[in-house]
């Protein structure tokens, strides 16, 4: 029954994103909202990089696959540093709102989890605009395989490559929060670099056989972003709320 | 990252991507490039009084099964499949799988390469209908002669399978499919074909003809047979009439293709190039007797249009009004023709006794030799005494009607068959000879002349007349027996808008109501071109000029003794003074009510009504056969499982993550 085979490409691809956003995302309106506004965002600028680009298609020579690339992941991550100032700009309305309501500022993890959903957001544009459309017809009775993978449907790729996608963006939109709020480098970068690594690895599905090293390289990607990611909030967890006064546990959001 | 390693980064991507990229403009595309769907002509369900006949999915789903491909029928097949066979093999495999269950159980469907498809075997010979056809009609006893040795049968057998014949192109794309499948041993993903062959009566549980109409999810076989009398008929005639007879459908159990290039499309040819000889002799109307030709249609399925029509004049229908079956004084029947061995032909005839029968044999025999020339002596010889008598034809229903009706039937063979693909899908144009056939239309013609006008002779100004052109017989093979061009051509297209170029002689199901004059809609393409190519012949003229008008007369000619000749979608008609008339041709079983049909409980008046099957053919949605790669299922559970897999641990693993970020902000 191909029906099974699509919902549990579906569930591969969107089942974490849907996992987020029932545990962490939906208590909180306002986390609702920021994954919806940043999804948007997202989609707007693959957009725009798709309208360009549509004059250059059919892609036939491999430099221009290269440039695709390269000029895809720089336009989105030159968004990132945006994405992050526009929040700043929000996050001082409400810590000017919390100061009138007599309500505390918002915390560390509060922020970590408006970059969650920035990065949730993010990752859902992504799947919805690679991933979604091309998932349509594995609900079918047919499946499909590219010449160059004969180990693996197209839809697996898709899936797998999507939920790949998925996890780096939302985890490494928080490390590079924290790297804009702290002015560290390492993390600045960080974010950047695995969109590159991930979108290069990505190319190796294009050998013959490639994406039986493609896609577990690129899912690579995402553990070591998830692992990063944890590292790093544990340890300022651990160090920024001993400051915090642990009395006012009134959360604006909630 | 240094600069050597962007070099080789850029080498390998310029190696790699040279053909990797797939081009589909949308995902709708790729859709539809997944499912590929084949074209062809599909078997379909018929019935009859006793049961099923025919091929169709076994129930009310799709049928889909991965593809095997055979070489011979006796090749083995280890789990179900949709099996794809060369045509040469059909017939053997499909009595294989009336003979053995184990085989019959796994064949999900069959797919037919076909005949002309590059590779092909051409079998010697090859017919799907019995080795004795339509036996049951004959008027003697003796019905183990052979008239058909290559005769399998399986026209009148019942598959509990799809059975569907591909054209040339998706031969090829079947057989890559097959290929792929064999390659990858038979392990998922396989390349299956789907059959959405499911018929009406297979879903409303109708298993014989007179509960399919009752049910109305059938409908019975039928169409308009053609009559036209040279010259026009007046109403004080009292003359004797020569009939000359001829049918215009084939069968095989693929009715998209039936040709039936040499039975008996080249009887019809030959008749109606002799026809047009004929037109050409003035004042037919100083002859002694009266012409009267009648094409047939329906005859293959149980004689379905000479016993309509003889069903017609005993009981005064209008659609023949005019003839008298009284004054029938003789019958010429032009059988197959194509393939007469150097101009050598054999009459078969009824009631040698008469003086008619006589006056026939005798004619044929004064126009061979006059058609006889330094280059081809043209023959006539009699048949055999050792057949049983007539063979299959039109002639029958007519002397089952009068005992000693005389006839005559003007055949290319004597005791057996010379065409080898006798009713199957080929029987076409490649083997047909269109030089026999204008020497057969030749001696037709002169036949006729002598007959009706009484002349014992053919003088050397009257056989300039009635001999027939080869550049008309071949204009009519190209238009009724090839796809190119067709119907289309110019022949045609003066008469007729026809409803599609390819031409088809199966002859389909009677709609509409058979008392009422037919509508366009429901009357075939070859039946209307008769029409309109016989009224534009034996019309009438005064002085060598046409009686006629051309105005716009698709809605009749105020004059009830003309009709509208070439009334089509690009030009108007012309009102000519002609008899050309439809005659319905349905089973005289069958009585059409405004509830539908009804079939009449048998009577001892119809003696061939009582041994009619009444066939009949189930409706049907749509006949299609599409081709895509599938997984196996344990497979597509397994997506599933591991897609609810990787939610779950997802969910778990968030809970646990938000509990021990709890526990370390509760404890920082």
């Amino acid at each position: 029954m191909a029906l099974a085979a699509g919902i549990g490409y579906t569930l591969l691809a969107l089942g974490p994103a849907f996992a987020l956003f029932v545990s962490v995302i939906a208590a909180k309106p306002l986390l609702v909202l920021f994954v919806l506004t940043s999804a948007l965002i997202w989609l707007v600028s693959l957009i725009i990089l798709s309208a360009f680009w549509r004059a250059f298609l059919p892609i036939g020579s491999s430099w221009l696959l290269v440039l695709l690339l390269v000029t895809c992941v720089s336009f989105q991550e030159l968004i990132r540093p945006v994405f992050w100032f526009s929040y700043k700009k929000l996050e001082g309305l409400l810590n000017a709102l919390a100061q009138r309501m007599s309500k505390p500022e918002l915390k560390y993890y509060e922020t970590m989890q408006i970059a969650l959903a920035g990065g949730l957001g993010h990752g859902i544009a992504h799947a919805v605009f690679f991933c979604l459309s091309l998932l349509t017809p594995s609900f079918g009775k047919a499946t499909f395989y590219v010449d160059s993978c004969k180990q693996m449907p197209l839809f697996l790729v898709a899936a797998m490559l999507s939920l790949s996608f998925l996890i780096i963006h939302t985890f490494s939109m928080i490390v590079a929060f924290n790297g804009y709020d702290d002015g560290k480098r390492s993390l600045v970068v960080f974010a950047p670099a695995m969109h590159f690594a991930a979108a290069f690895l990505s190319l190796v599905n294009l050998f013959q056989g490639g994406c039986m090293v493609g896609v577990p390289l690129v899912l690579v990607c995402a553990v070591g972003v998830i692992c990063y990611c944890g590292k790093i909030v544990w340890a300022k967890v651990g160090d920024q709320d001993t400051a915090i006064s642990m009395s006012n546990r009134a959360n604006i959001l909630s | 990252m240094d600069h050597s390693g962007f070099v080789i980064l850029a080498c390998v991507l310029s190696w790699l991507t040279q053909s990797a990229i797939a081009s589909f403009q949308s995902v709708p595309e790729l859709e539809a490039s997944m499912y590929k769907t084949v074209d062809g002509s599909a078997c379909v369900r018929l019935l009859t009084l006793s049961g099923e006949i025919g091929c169709a999915n076994p129930d009310r789903d799709k049928v889909l099964a991965p593809i095997l491909r055979l070489r011979s029928a006796s090749d083995t097949i280890d789990q179900i499949s949709s099996v794809l066979l060369p045509f040469s093999e059909l017939n053997a495999f499909l009595m294989r799988t009336l003979n053995e269950a184990a085989i019959n159980a796994k064949v999900a469907g069959v797919l037919v390469e076909s005949s002309s498809a590059v590779g092909a075997s051409f079998p010697s010979s090859l017919s799907d209908d019995e080795k004795f056809p339509e036996a049951q009609f004959a008027p003697y006893q003796n019905t183990s002669h052979v008239w058909n040795p290559p005769g399998s049968g399986i026209i009148n057998k019942r598959f509990n399978f799809p059975v569907y014949l591909l054209s040339d192109e998706s031969t090829r794309i079947v057989q890559e499919a097959a290929l792929g499948n064999q390659r990858r041993n038979f392990n998922y993903p396989m390349n299956v074909a789907e059959f959405d062959l499911v018929m009406q009566t297979t879903k409303v549980g109708t298993s014989t003809s007179e509960a399919c109409l009752s049910a109305s999810s059938c409908l019975p076989l039928g169409g308009y047979s053609v009559w036209s009398s040279l010259p026009p008929i007046s109403s004080s005639s009292s003359k004797e009439i020569v009939l000359v007879i001829t049918s215009m459908d084939s069968a095989s159990i693929f009715r998209d293709t039936t040709l039936g290039a040499d039975s008996p499309l080249s009887g019809l040819v030959a008749l109606l190039a002799s026809l047009d000889a004929l037109a050409n002799i003035s004042s037919p109307e100083n002859w002694n007797r009266q012409l009267v030709v009648a094409v047939f249609t329906g005859e293959a399925w149980g004689y379905l249009g000479s016993r309509q029509f003889l069903n017609q004049l005993s009981s005064g229908g209008s659609s023949v009004q005019g003839l008298d079956q009284s004054r029938i004084y003789q019958i010429l029947e032009v059988g197959s023709v194509a393939q007469a061995m150097d101009n050598v032909f054999y009459a078969h005839f009824q009631n040698e006794g008469s003086a008619a029968t006589v006056e026939i044999l005798e004619a044929l025999q004064v126009a061979a030799t006059s058609l006889n020339s330094a280059s081809a002596e043209v023959l006539v010889n009699n048949a055999s005494d050792t057949n049983p008598g007539i063979p299959p034809s039109s002639l029958m229903p007519f002397v089952h009607a009068n005992k000693s009706m005389s006839g005559v039937i003007l055949t290319e063979f004597n005791s057996v068959y010379m065409n080898k693909y006798y009713h199957s899908s080929m029987d076409i144009s490649g083997q047909i000879n269109t030089s026999t056939i204008a020497v057969a239309a030749s001696l037709v013609a002169r036949t006729l002349y002598i007959l009706a006008s009484g002349q014992s002779n053919i003088t050397s100004s009257v056989a300039d007349l009635l001999t027939v052109n080869e550049s008309l017989i071949e204009q009519l093979v190209s238009c009724l027996l090839t796809c190119n061009p067709g119907m289309s051509c110019d022949l045609v297209s003066g008469f007729i808008t026809p409803s599609q170029t390819c031409p088809n002689h199966y002859v389909g199901v009677f709609t509409g109501d058979p008392s009422e004059s037919p509508i366009t809609e429901n009357i075939d393409d070859t039946a209307r071109f008769i029409w309109n190519f016989l009224a534009n012949r034996t019309a009438l003229t005064i002085n060598g000029t046409d009686t006629g008008a051309i105005m716009d007369c698709s809605t009749g000619c105020s004059d009830s003794d003309q009709v509208c000749v070439g009334s089509t979608v690009e030009h108007k008609g012309v009102c000519v003074h002609s008899t050309t008339r439809y005659v319905p041709a349905y089973s005289t079983r069958l009585h059409y009510t405004a509830s539908g049909w009804q079939t009449l409980p048998p009577s001892s008046t119809d003696v061939l009504g009582n041994v009619d099957p009444v066939y009949t053919e189930s409706y049907w949605r749509v006949l299609g056969v599409r081709i895509f790669m599938k997984e196996s299922s344990a497979f597509d559970t397994w997506i599933l499982i591991m897609g609810m897999a990787i939610t779950v641990v997802s969910f778990m693993t968030i809970l646990s993550m938000k509990s021990a970020f709890k526990k370390r902000l509760k404890h920082a």
